[in-house]
């Protein structure tokens, strides 16, 4: 029988546990900090703030829900159930809003929109020259901005449901004498909720902890007040306040995709799969659905990458790429180099331990690590913030202290792809191993660890790419005059310097292509 | 890694002197009252005792759940035992306080999905355990193995790119040869389709035979036991219900279990006077001795049935089914007792037919009425 004591006594185990012990510190220590705080705060933020941030975080949530499941739905739907010319291009770009940070596409919508702007001029020209359009600074603008550039995930599992979908329902349901429109909605749709649901609480945790768009375009949601209380007002009881109640928020929505996940294992249906009947499309049709996802497409991507490109070759952008712009593309690489080796070390033992040995202790330390998952970035800048402040003095302004932070937030993405390689690995495999008389080092070296190292890989460049992208924490969390390809992005753009801020832009939007290829694939390899 | 990797490894020459205290009868493997419990999910195995000789092939038979694969797993040294001896080759290898590792037990093991390196090649997977042999030892080895198993040309493939049945044998090839001191086989054929699994069963008795490999194979198949098996081990609820050849099991079931399982039986109710057994389909003699008045079962095959088409019997036909090479009736007796007969493949009586029954029973089993399956 294996006791506690001797599960303690493996290496492997004090590592998971001092990993998880990690990253579940700054959180407690946060939320201590929060439920301590004097009730005069609590009292003065429930009377100023938190209704507004509460109502204004909501509704952008929700309308950009809505929008992404219209956007999503109806593009999954034409690529996988009507066949044209282009199909297949049209399917695989899809994905590319993706690529966008939320912080580029919404500078380079503020300027679309925005005052003189190109869009304003095509309306002035139509409505005449007193016609103004929205400000795009403020709720509409981040709604806009938001759904355009999140709709794809509602698009990619909406897209492998229907791939995946057992055919044979519909066709009972068309044998029993329903009409094409009423399958549908009786029997294609209902199938495909938990994916669908899935997808939009993707949407919603990404639109609630988002920094980058609503701090360009002046919308104050709950992230972004926790970065303002900690910069403006230094107030970090009033942040880690507003910090709890983002988590709880977050928390929620997470709670509701893993249910309905769940759920959907139920739904999924196992014998033969057939490709679905694509529907071929006549001129008509065929010029419909290309304008229709070239519209799409053509705003969320080719427009704002066409003018990054045009911005960067400019010459105000030509003259800042010089040793200085060399030294933030070193410093962005640095980071996220470190930041993703270290979440492959420390996440290695977590998902270990938890698929060979899963009892409720290295359970609980995996799901601990997925803690970061819920929380924002500004949220977890604050809480290694201020343990570092109390604690490790030494740390304090130094990049370690980003790089822990980093490690926090994008350990979840990394195991999700570190999990699932060792899940891969039956431990028939090293069990026959045994068998052949290997031990139990040199089974893991020549039969687990060629196994799982494509995971790994995958693992690295995802937490590389997504810590490249980072804003908020490295906002807060960098040591002094040490800037990165985000944050240029983000100073120039908050100045409305469009051209400077091109170069990093259109450099990010790059390196993100490839961590969008292995979510693609992956997704094609579950389909 | 494994759950016995916290318990140190003893290589076998270390527990030597150990082994010599409790050597057993030359056996190759021997299960002194196995008993294993670990985890919820694994069935419990209690006081399994059995031993198999040198070339035997035995068979572990019995429903699903019911411990024979924890048993293998025990063999391999996968499981711990919470009490009783394994010995292989007359060394003791697990006990409650001592556990050799797999890697020094020198065990082979195919398991239910074979279990191939998906990285590896063929010959890369057939010689992955012997990488102390110089390189041209062990091609050489490699090649033999493919030759044995019928997969010449087969060695720089992977496995994704075999059908099952080769996969299989690759699977063989690779626990072959290492030269196992025993060889555990996982329902083996319980991946490949009906006919596959049929030529392969010939294919693989064939090759233990000539290899005069010990094995020990586990199924749920009583036809795959019969087939391959020297001797059958029927397990139920982890405990071994009757250990035997494949006739005795067959014919001389121990256990109303062991009857029902390895094949199709009626149990007739009977009462003993005089020293016989007086049912409704006749008189059998009193095999278990007991005293006048005891209610029993007497047990009767299908086979053991032979039906003669009467007009004024009593019995009507009320089903057929057709096997191909047999047709296997079920019987209505006056008193409602359905019982089975087969017949030759030609022998077709209507359903309603009236049929008079005769026992060929040179062999009769009882039970006695208590013990009988519901």
């Amino acid at each position: 029988m294996i006791t506690i004591r001797q599960q303690l006594s493996s290496p492997l185990q004090l590592m998971a546990l001092a990993s998880a012990g990690l990253i579940l510190l700054p959180l407690g220590y946060v939320t201590g900090l929060a439920l301590s705080a004097d009730p005069a705060v609590w009292s003065r933020l429930w009377a100023t703030r938190i209704p507004e941030l509460f109502f204004n975080t909501v509704t952008l949530a929700a309308s950009v829900a809505v929008i992404t499941l219209v956007l999503g739905v109806s593009t999954a739907w034409v690529v996988t159930r009507f066949e044209f010319p282009g199909r297949r291009f049209w399917e695989g770009s899809l994905v590319l809003p993706l690529a966008m940070p939320t912080y580029v596409l919404a500078y380079v919508y503020s300027y679309l929109l925005g005052f003189g702007g190109p869009i304003e001029h095509f309306w002035q020209f139509v409505a005449g020259p007193q016609a103004r359009l929205f400000s795009p600074h403020g709720y509409l603008g981040a709604t806009i901005v938001m759904a355009l550039d999140t709709f794809p995930f509602v698009y990619l599992l909406t897209r492998s449901a229907l791939l995946n979908l057992n055919v044979s329902f519909e066709e009972v349901s068309r044998a029993s004498g329903v009409s094409r429109f009423w399958t549908l909605w009786r029997v294609t749709l209902p199938l495909m909720r938990p994916s669908i649901v899935a997808g939009l609480a993707l949407v919603i945790l990404y639109v609630v902890s988002d920094f980058g768009a609503v701090s360009l375009l002046r919308y104050q949601t709950l992230t972004y007040a926790v970065f303002q209380q900690m910069t403006g007002r230094s107030d970090n009881s009033a942040a880690s306040i507003l910090s709890l109640l983002l988590v709880g928020l977050a928390l929620l929505f997470l709670v509701a995709e893993r249910w309905f996940r769940h759920r959907s294992r139920f739904y999924q249906t196992t014998g033969r799969y057939r490709l679905p009947q694509r529907h071929q499309c006549g001129l008509m049709g065929t010029g419909f659905a290309t304008g229709y996802l070239g519209l799409i497409l053509g705003s969320a991507f080719v427009i704002p990458a066409y003018l990054l490109v045009n911005w960067s070759f400019s010459t105000e952008a030509q003259a800042t790429l010089d040793s200085r712009f060399m030294g933030f593309v070193s410093n962005s690489a640095l980071l996220a180099a470190c930041a993703a080796t270290g979440g492959v070390l420390i996440g290695l033992p977590l998902a270990y331990l938890a698929s060979r040995r899963p009892t409720w202790l290295n359970l609980g330390c995996l799901q601990a690590a997925y803690a970061g998952y819920v929380l924002p970035g500004p949220a977890v800048a604050l809480a290694v913030l201020v343990l570092s402040t109390k604690l490790m003095h030494v740390l304090y302004g130094s990049v370690l202290i980003l790089i822990v932070a980093y490690v926090i937030h994008f350990l979840p993405a990394g195991l999700q792809s570190l999990e699932p390689a060792l899940q891969q690995v039956t431990p028939n495999l090293e069990e026959v191993s045994r068998t052949l008389g290997l031990g139990v080092q040199e089974t893991w070296r020549r039969v687990t660890l060629p196994l799982v190292r494509n995971g790994f890989i995958v693992a690295w460049v995802l937490m590389f790419l997504q810590t490249m992208k980072e804003l908020p924490a490295t906002l807060l969390l960098r040591p002094v005059g040490f800037d990165t390809l985000a944050i240029r992005v983000w100073l120039e753009a908050s100045e409305e310097y469009y051209q400077l801020a091109a170069p990093p832009a259109l450099l990010i939007v790059f390196l993100s292509l490839p961590a969008l290829l292995l979510l693609v694939s992956k997704d094609w390899r579950a389909a | 890694m494994t759950k016995d990797s916290s318990l140190t490894p003893h290589p076998i020459e270390e527990i030597r002197a150990q082994g010599d205290l409790y050597r057993p009868a030359s056996s190759v493997l021997e299960l002194r009252h196995v008993t294993c419990a670990y985890g919820t999910d694994r069935p419990a195995v209690h006081a399994v005792s059995f031993a198999a000789r040198e070339g035997e092939i035995l068979c572990l038979l019995g429903p699903s759940g019911c411990g024979k694969t924890t048993i293998l797993r025990a063999i391999a040294g996968l499981e711990p035992v919470q009490s009783g001896q394994i010995f292989l080759s007359g060394e003791l290898v697990s006990s409650s306080d001592m556990l050799v590792a797999t890697e020094y037990r020198h065990v082979g093991m195919v398991f239910q999905e074979y279990a191939l390196f998906p990285h590896l090649r063929v010959q890369d997977n057939i010689a992955f355990g012997l990488r102390k042999l110089p390189r041209r030892q062990r091609k050489a080895r490699v090649q033999e193995m493919l030759q044995l198993v019928g997969l010449e040309g087969f060695d720089r493939r992977y496995p994704h790119e075999l059908s099952g049945g080769q996969q299989q044998r690759v699977a063989l090839a690779r626990a072959l040869v290492q030269h196992p001191v025993v060889l555990l086989l996982d329902e083996p054929f319980s991946n490949l389709d009906p006919d596959m699994a049929s030529r392969m069963r010939q294919e693989l008795h064939d090759l233990l035979r000539r290899t005069k490999t010990t094995t020990i194979l586990v199924t749920h198949d009583h036809d795959e036991a019969f087939a391959m098996a020297d001797r059958i081990a029927v397990l139920n609820q982890g405990t071994v219900e009757q250990f035997d050849t494949p006739e005795v099991i067959y014919h001389l079931p121990a256990t109303p279990f062991v009857a029902d399982f390895v094949g199709q039986a009626d149990f007739i109710p009977g009462t003993v006077s005089n020293g016989m057994v007086h049912t409704e389909l006749g008189e059998f003699s009193n095999t278990l001795e007991c005293e006048d008045g005891t209610a029993v079962v007497v047990m009767i095959r299908p086979d053991d049935i032979h039906l003669v088409p009467t007009k004024d019997a009593s019995s009507r036909v009320i089903s057929r089914q057709f096997h191909g090479s047999e047709n296997l009736y079920a019987v209505s007796l006056p008193s409602g007792q359905v019982v089975h007969s087969s017949q030759g493949s030609t022998s077709v009586y209507e359903e309603g037919t009236a049929v008079e029954l005769r026992v060929l029973a040179s062999h009769s089993v009882l039970f006695r009425q208590s013990n009988v399956p519901s």
